[in-house]
């Protein structure tokens, strides 16, 4: 054997898969020209959503670290953003990115605290960290507008331009290049030593430790790159909806998007992209035809744990490795 | 100067003592074994050395620095690498990838968060070594969760020598396994040390191992280190018997 070997586990990009994703991309990018403005609007949201579950299955997928909180990076993100485009007139572009920064800064702190503990107390921390957040934002009525959350959020053009990012079509692209953007360096992160490292976290942490890496430092490290991708969601989000509210930060939220990592397959990157995508597609096929979607939405998810662990893209990329090209 | 060297080690759990005033020195080249009935202290020995569990008061310095105290991570990253009586390993991961891993860790720049074609490649050639001085380079592809018990306590030790480590604790390399495999893993074992002259801390229950591995034995009981000499004098000495009740036969 030639060259250096990967670490399997770690994404790897076929031949076939490279072509459906450039095929895909290529939709996306051209998206605008043919879809209404409704829909656009869905995909926008879908492509925020997909970055928010993406950054989610850096922990869970390939450091096997469960967040049940990670509506708090949504949210923050979001309530930060918000704040600096309401308050600061801080341009657009700015804010999203100083927002997902300033999201994995914070999660610094949020992963020294959780690491102190592993397996299920590290989960309770997450969700205790994050509806510690949710009480935060009800109370400090000052920053965060309370129950009423933060409204009116402005797509602030700024000095410099970038007058184009802030029209729906224009807002799009933003988003979708954080989308990529995150999934590249997601992608280059899994593949480099420092993803063997998550590797080995996952299926032994204790043996990781005795080779000699000092596994909590990597832990925290991918935390706060999760959070921050997380956070560069929610700050989207804020913009694109003109307001940030409590819900961002709730529980639920923290438990749809693991909903959505685990569904479209844990440990791809792309997977939970495809989570989130279906996620909002169910959401809004099924609400329009009874109240009760989440029960059945409930069904789907049942069934997908029990026939179908790896996800809509396991499930993809398995049909075609059954049927190999001749 | 010995490379290791522990001075008056001692752990207490509570009222229990699981290590009584350990003194210890494994000179450069030398397989010590360390033997000793059911809850002697020998894996609390291991776990002390390593950094797993702090010592409650003593000394140790190997290769001349004070290593009581240190994190885990950093003692095995100045040269001590260790297996365990239970198996450990990545078992989703090949055997190569197992020994990959274990070598990367030395590596200055382990944790980089892109790229690393060549740091890959390092790790890769020494886990190769590793695994041919152990004779698993025919299994190198298979993932370790499916390698039989006697290749998964042969590639712990190959991860192990991976790290290029100075001095290799082994903790009961041949636990679990049937009397044909330790013989073969026992060979094996034989032959890597012959070859490789590393500096070896054995810990082990059967004493045919003992026997065929060790240039040194030391014996503790009940924390404490009871004798220590070439292995007919210790096979010999009463109190060793005693210990054991009955002898080794």
């Amino acid at each position: 054997m030639t060259g250096a070997t990967r670490m399997k586990g770690a994404t790897r990009m076929k031949g076939a898969t490279r072509l459906i994703c450039i095929v895909v991309l290529l939709a996306l990018v051209l998206a605008p020209l043919g879809l209404p403005p409704f829909a656009m609007t869905l995909l926008t949201e879908a492509v925020i959503l997909g970055l928010f579950a993406m950054s989610l299955d850096l922990m869970f997928g390939y450091t096997r670290l469960v967040s049940f909180g990670h509506a708090a990076a949504y949210g923050f993100g979001a309530y930060a953003s918000g704040w600096l485009l309401l308050h600061t007139g801080m341009p657009l572009l700015f804010a999203v990115f100083a927002a997902g920064l300033l999201t994995g800064v914070l999660a610094i702190g949020i992963g020294w605290m959780c690491t102190l503990a592993t397996g299920v107390s590290f989960s309770m921390l997450t969700l205790a960290l994050a509806q510690l957040l949710y009480a935060i934002s009800f109370k400090w009525t000052s920053v965060t507008g309370g129950s009423d959350g933060l409204a009116g959020i402005p797509r602030t053009i700024g000095p410099f331009g970038f007058a184009a990012l802030s029209s729906k079509a224009g807002f799009y692209y933003l988003a979708l290049g954080c989308l990529v953007g995150g999934f590249l360096v997601c992608f280059a992160l899994v593949r480099s030593p420092f993803g063997a490292v998550l590797r080995g976290i996952r299926e032994n942490e204790s043996k990781t430790t005795a080779l000699g890496y000092n596994t909590r430092l990597y832990k925290i490290a991918v935390v706060a790159i999760s959070y921050g991708l997380g956070g560069l969601a929610g700050a989207l989000y804020a913009p694109f909806a003109g307001f940030a509210n409590t819900e961002l930060l709730f529980w639920l939220l923290s438990g749809q998007v693991l909903i959505m990592v685990i569904v479209g397959g844990a440990g791809t990157l792309i997977g939970p992209v495809l989570g989130a995508a279906f996620f909002m597609l169910m959401e809004h096929q099924l609400s329009a035809w009874t109240e009760a979607w989440a029960l059945y939405f409930g069904l789907i998810f049942i069934a997908f744990v029990l026939f179908a662990p790896e996800g809509i893209w396991g499930l993809a990329t398995r049909r075609r490795r059954a049927h190999p090209r001749p | 100067m010995p490379l290791l060297e522990l001075d008056g080690v001692t752990r207490r759990y509570g009222a229990l003592v699981a290590l009584d005033q350990v003194a210890l020195t494994v000179e450069a080249g030398e397989v010590r074994a360390v033997i000793g009935p059911n809850g002697a202290g020998k894996t609390t020995l291991f776990n002390v050395i390593t950094g797993t569990v702090k010592p409650t008061a003593g000394r140790i310095r190997f290769a001349g620095r004070a290593i009581a105290g240190l994190p885990s991570h950093e003692i095995c990253r100045l040269g001590v690498s260790r297996t365990f009586q239970i198996t450990a390993l990545f078992p989703e991961m090949t055997a190569r990838e197992n020994a990959q891993l274990a070598a990367q860790a030395r590596h200055a720049r382990r944790w980089q968060p892109f790229g690393g074609t060549r740091i890959f490649r390092e790790a890769q050639a020494l886990a190769d070594a590793a695994l041919e001085q152990l004779g698993l380079s025919a299994i190198a592809d298979r993932p370790a969760g499916l390698l039989s018990h006697g290749d998964q306590r042969l590639l712990e030790v190959a991860m192990a020598m991976a790290q290029q480590p100075q001095v290799l604790l082994l903790d009961e390399p041949t636990q679990g396994l049937s009397v044909e495999e330790t013989n073969q893993a026992v060979d094996t074992l034989a032959r890597f040390l012959q070859a490789t002259r590393m500096t070896v801390l054995l810990v082990e229950h059967d004493m045919e191992v003992v026997f065929r591995l060790a240039h040194r034995i030391t014996v503790l009981h009940r924390g404490a280190v009871i004798a220590d000499g070439m292995p007919d004098a210790v096979k010999a000495d009463p109190r060793v018997q005693e210990a054991y009740l009955g002898g080794f036969d």
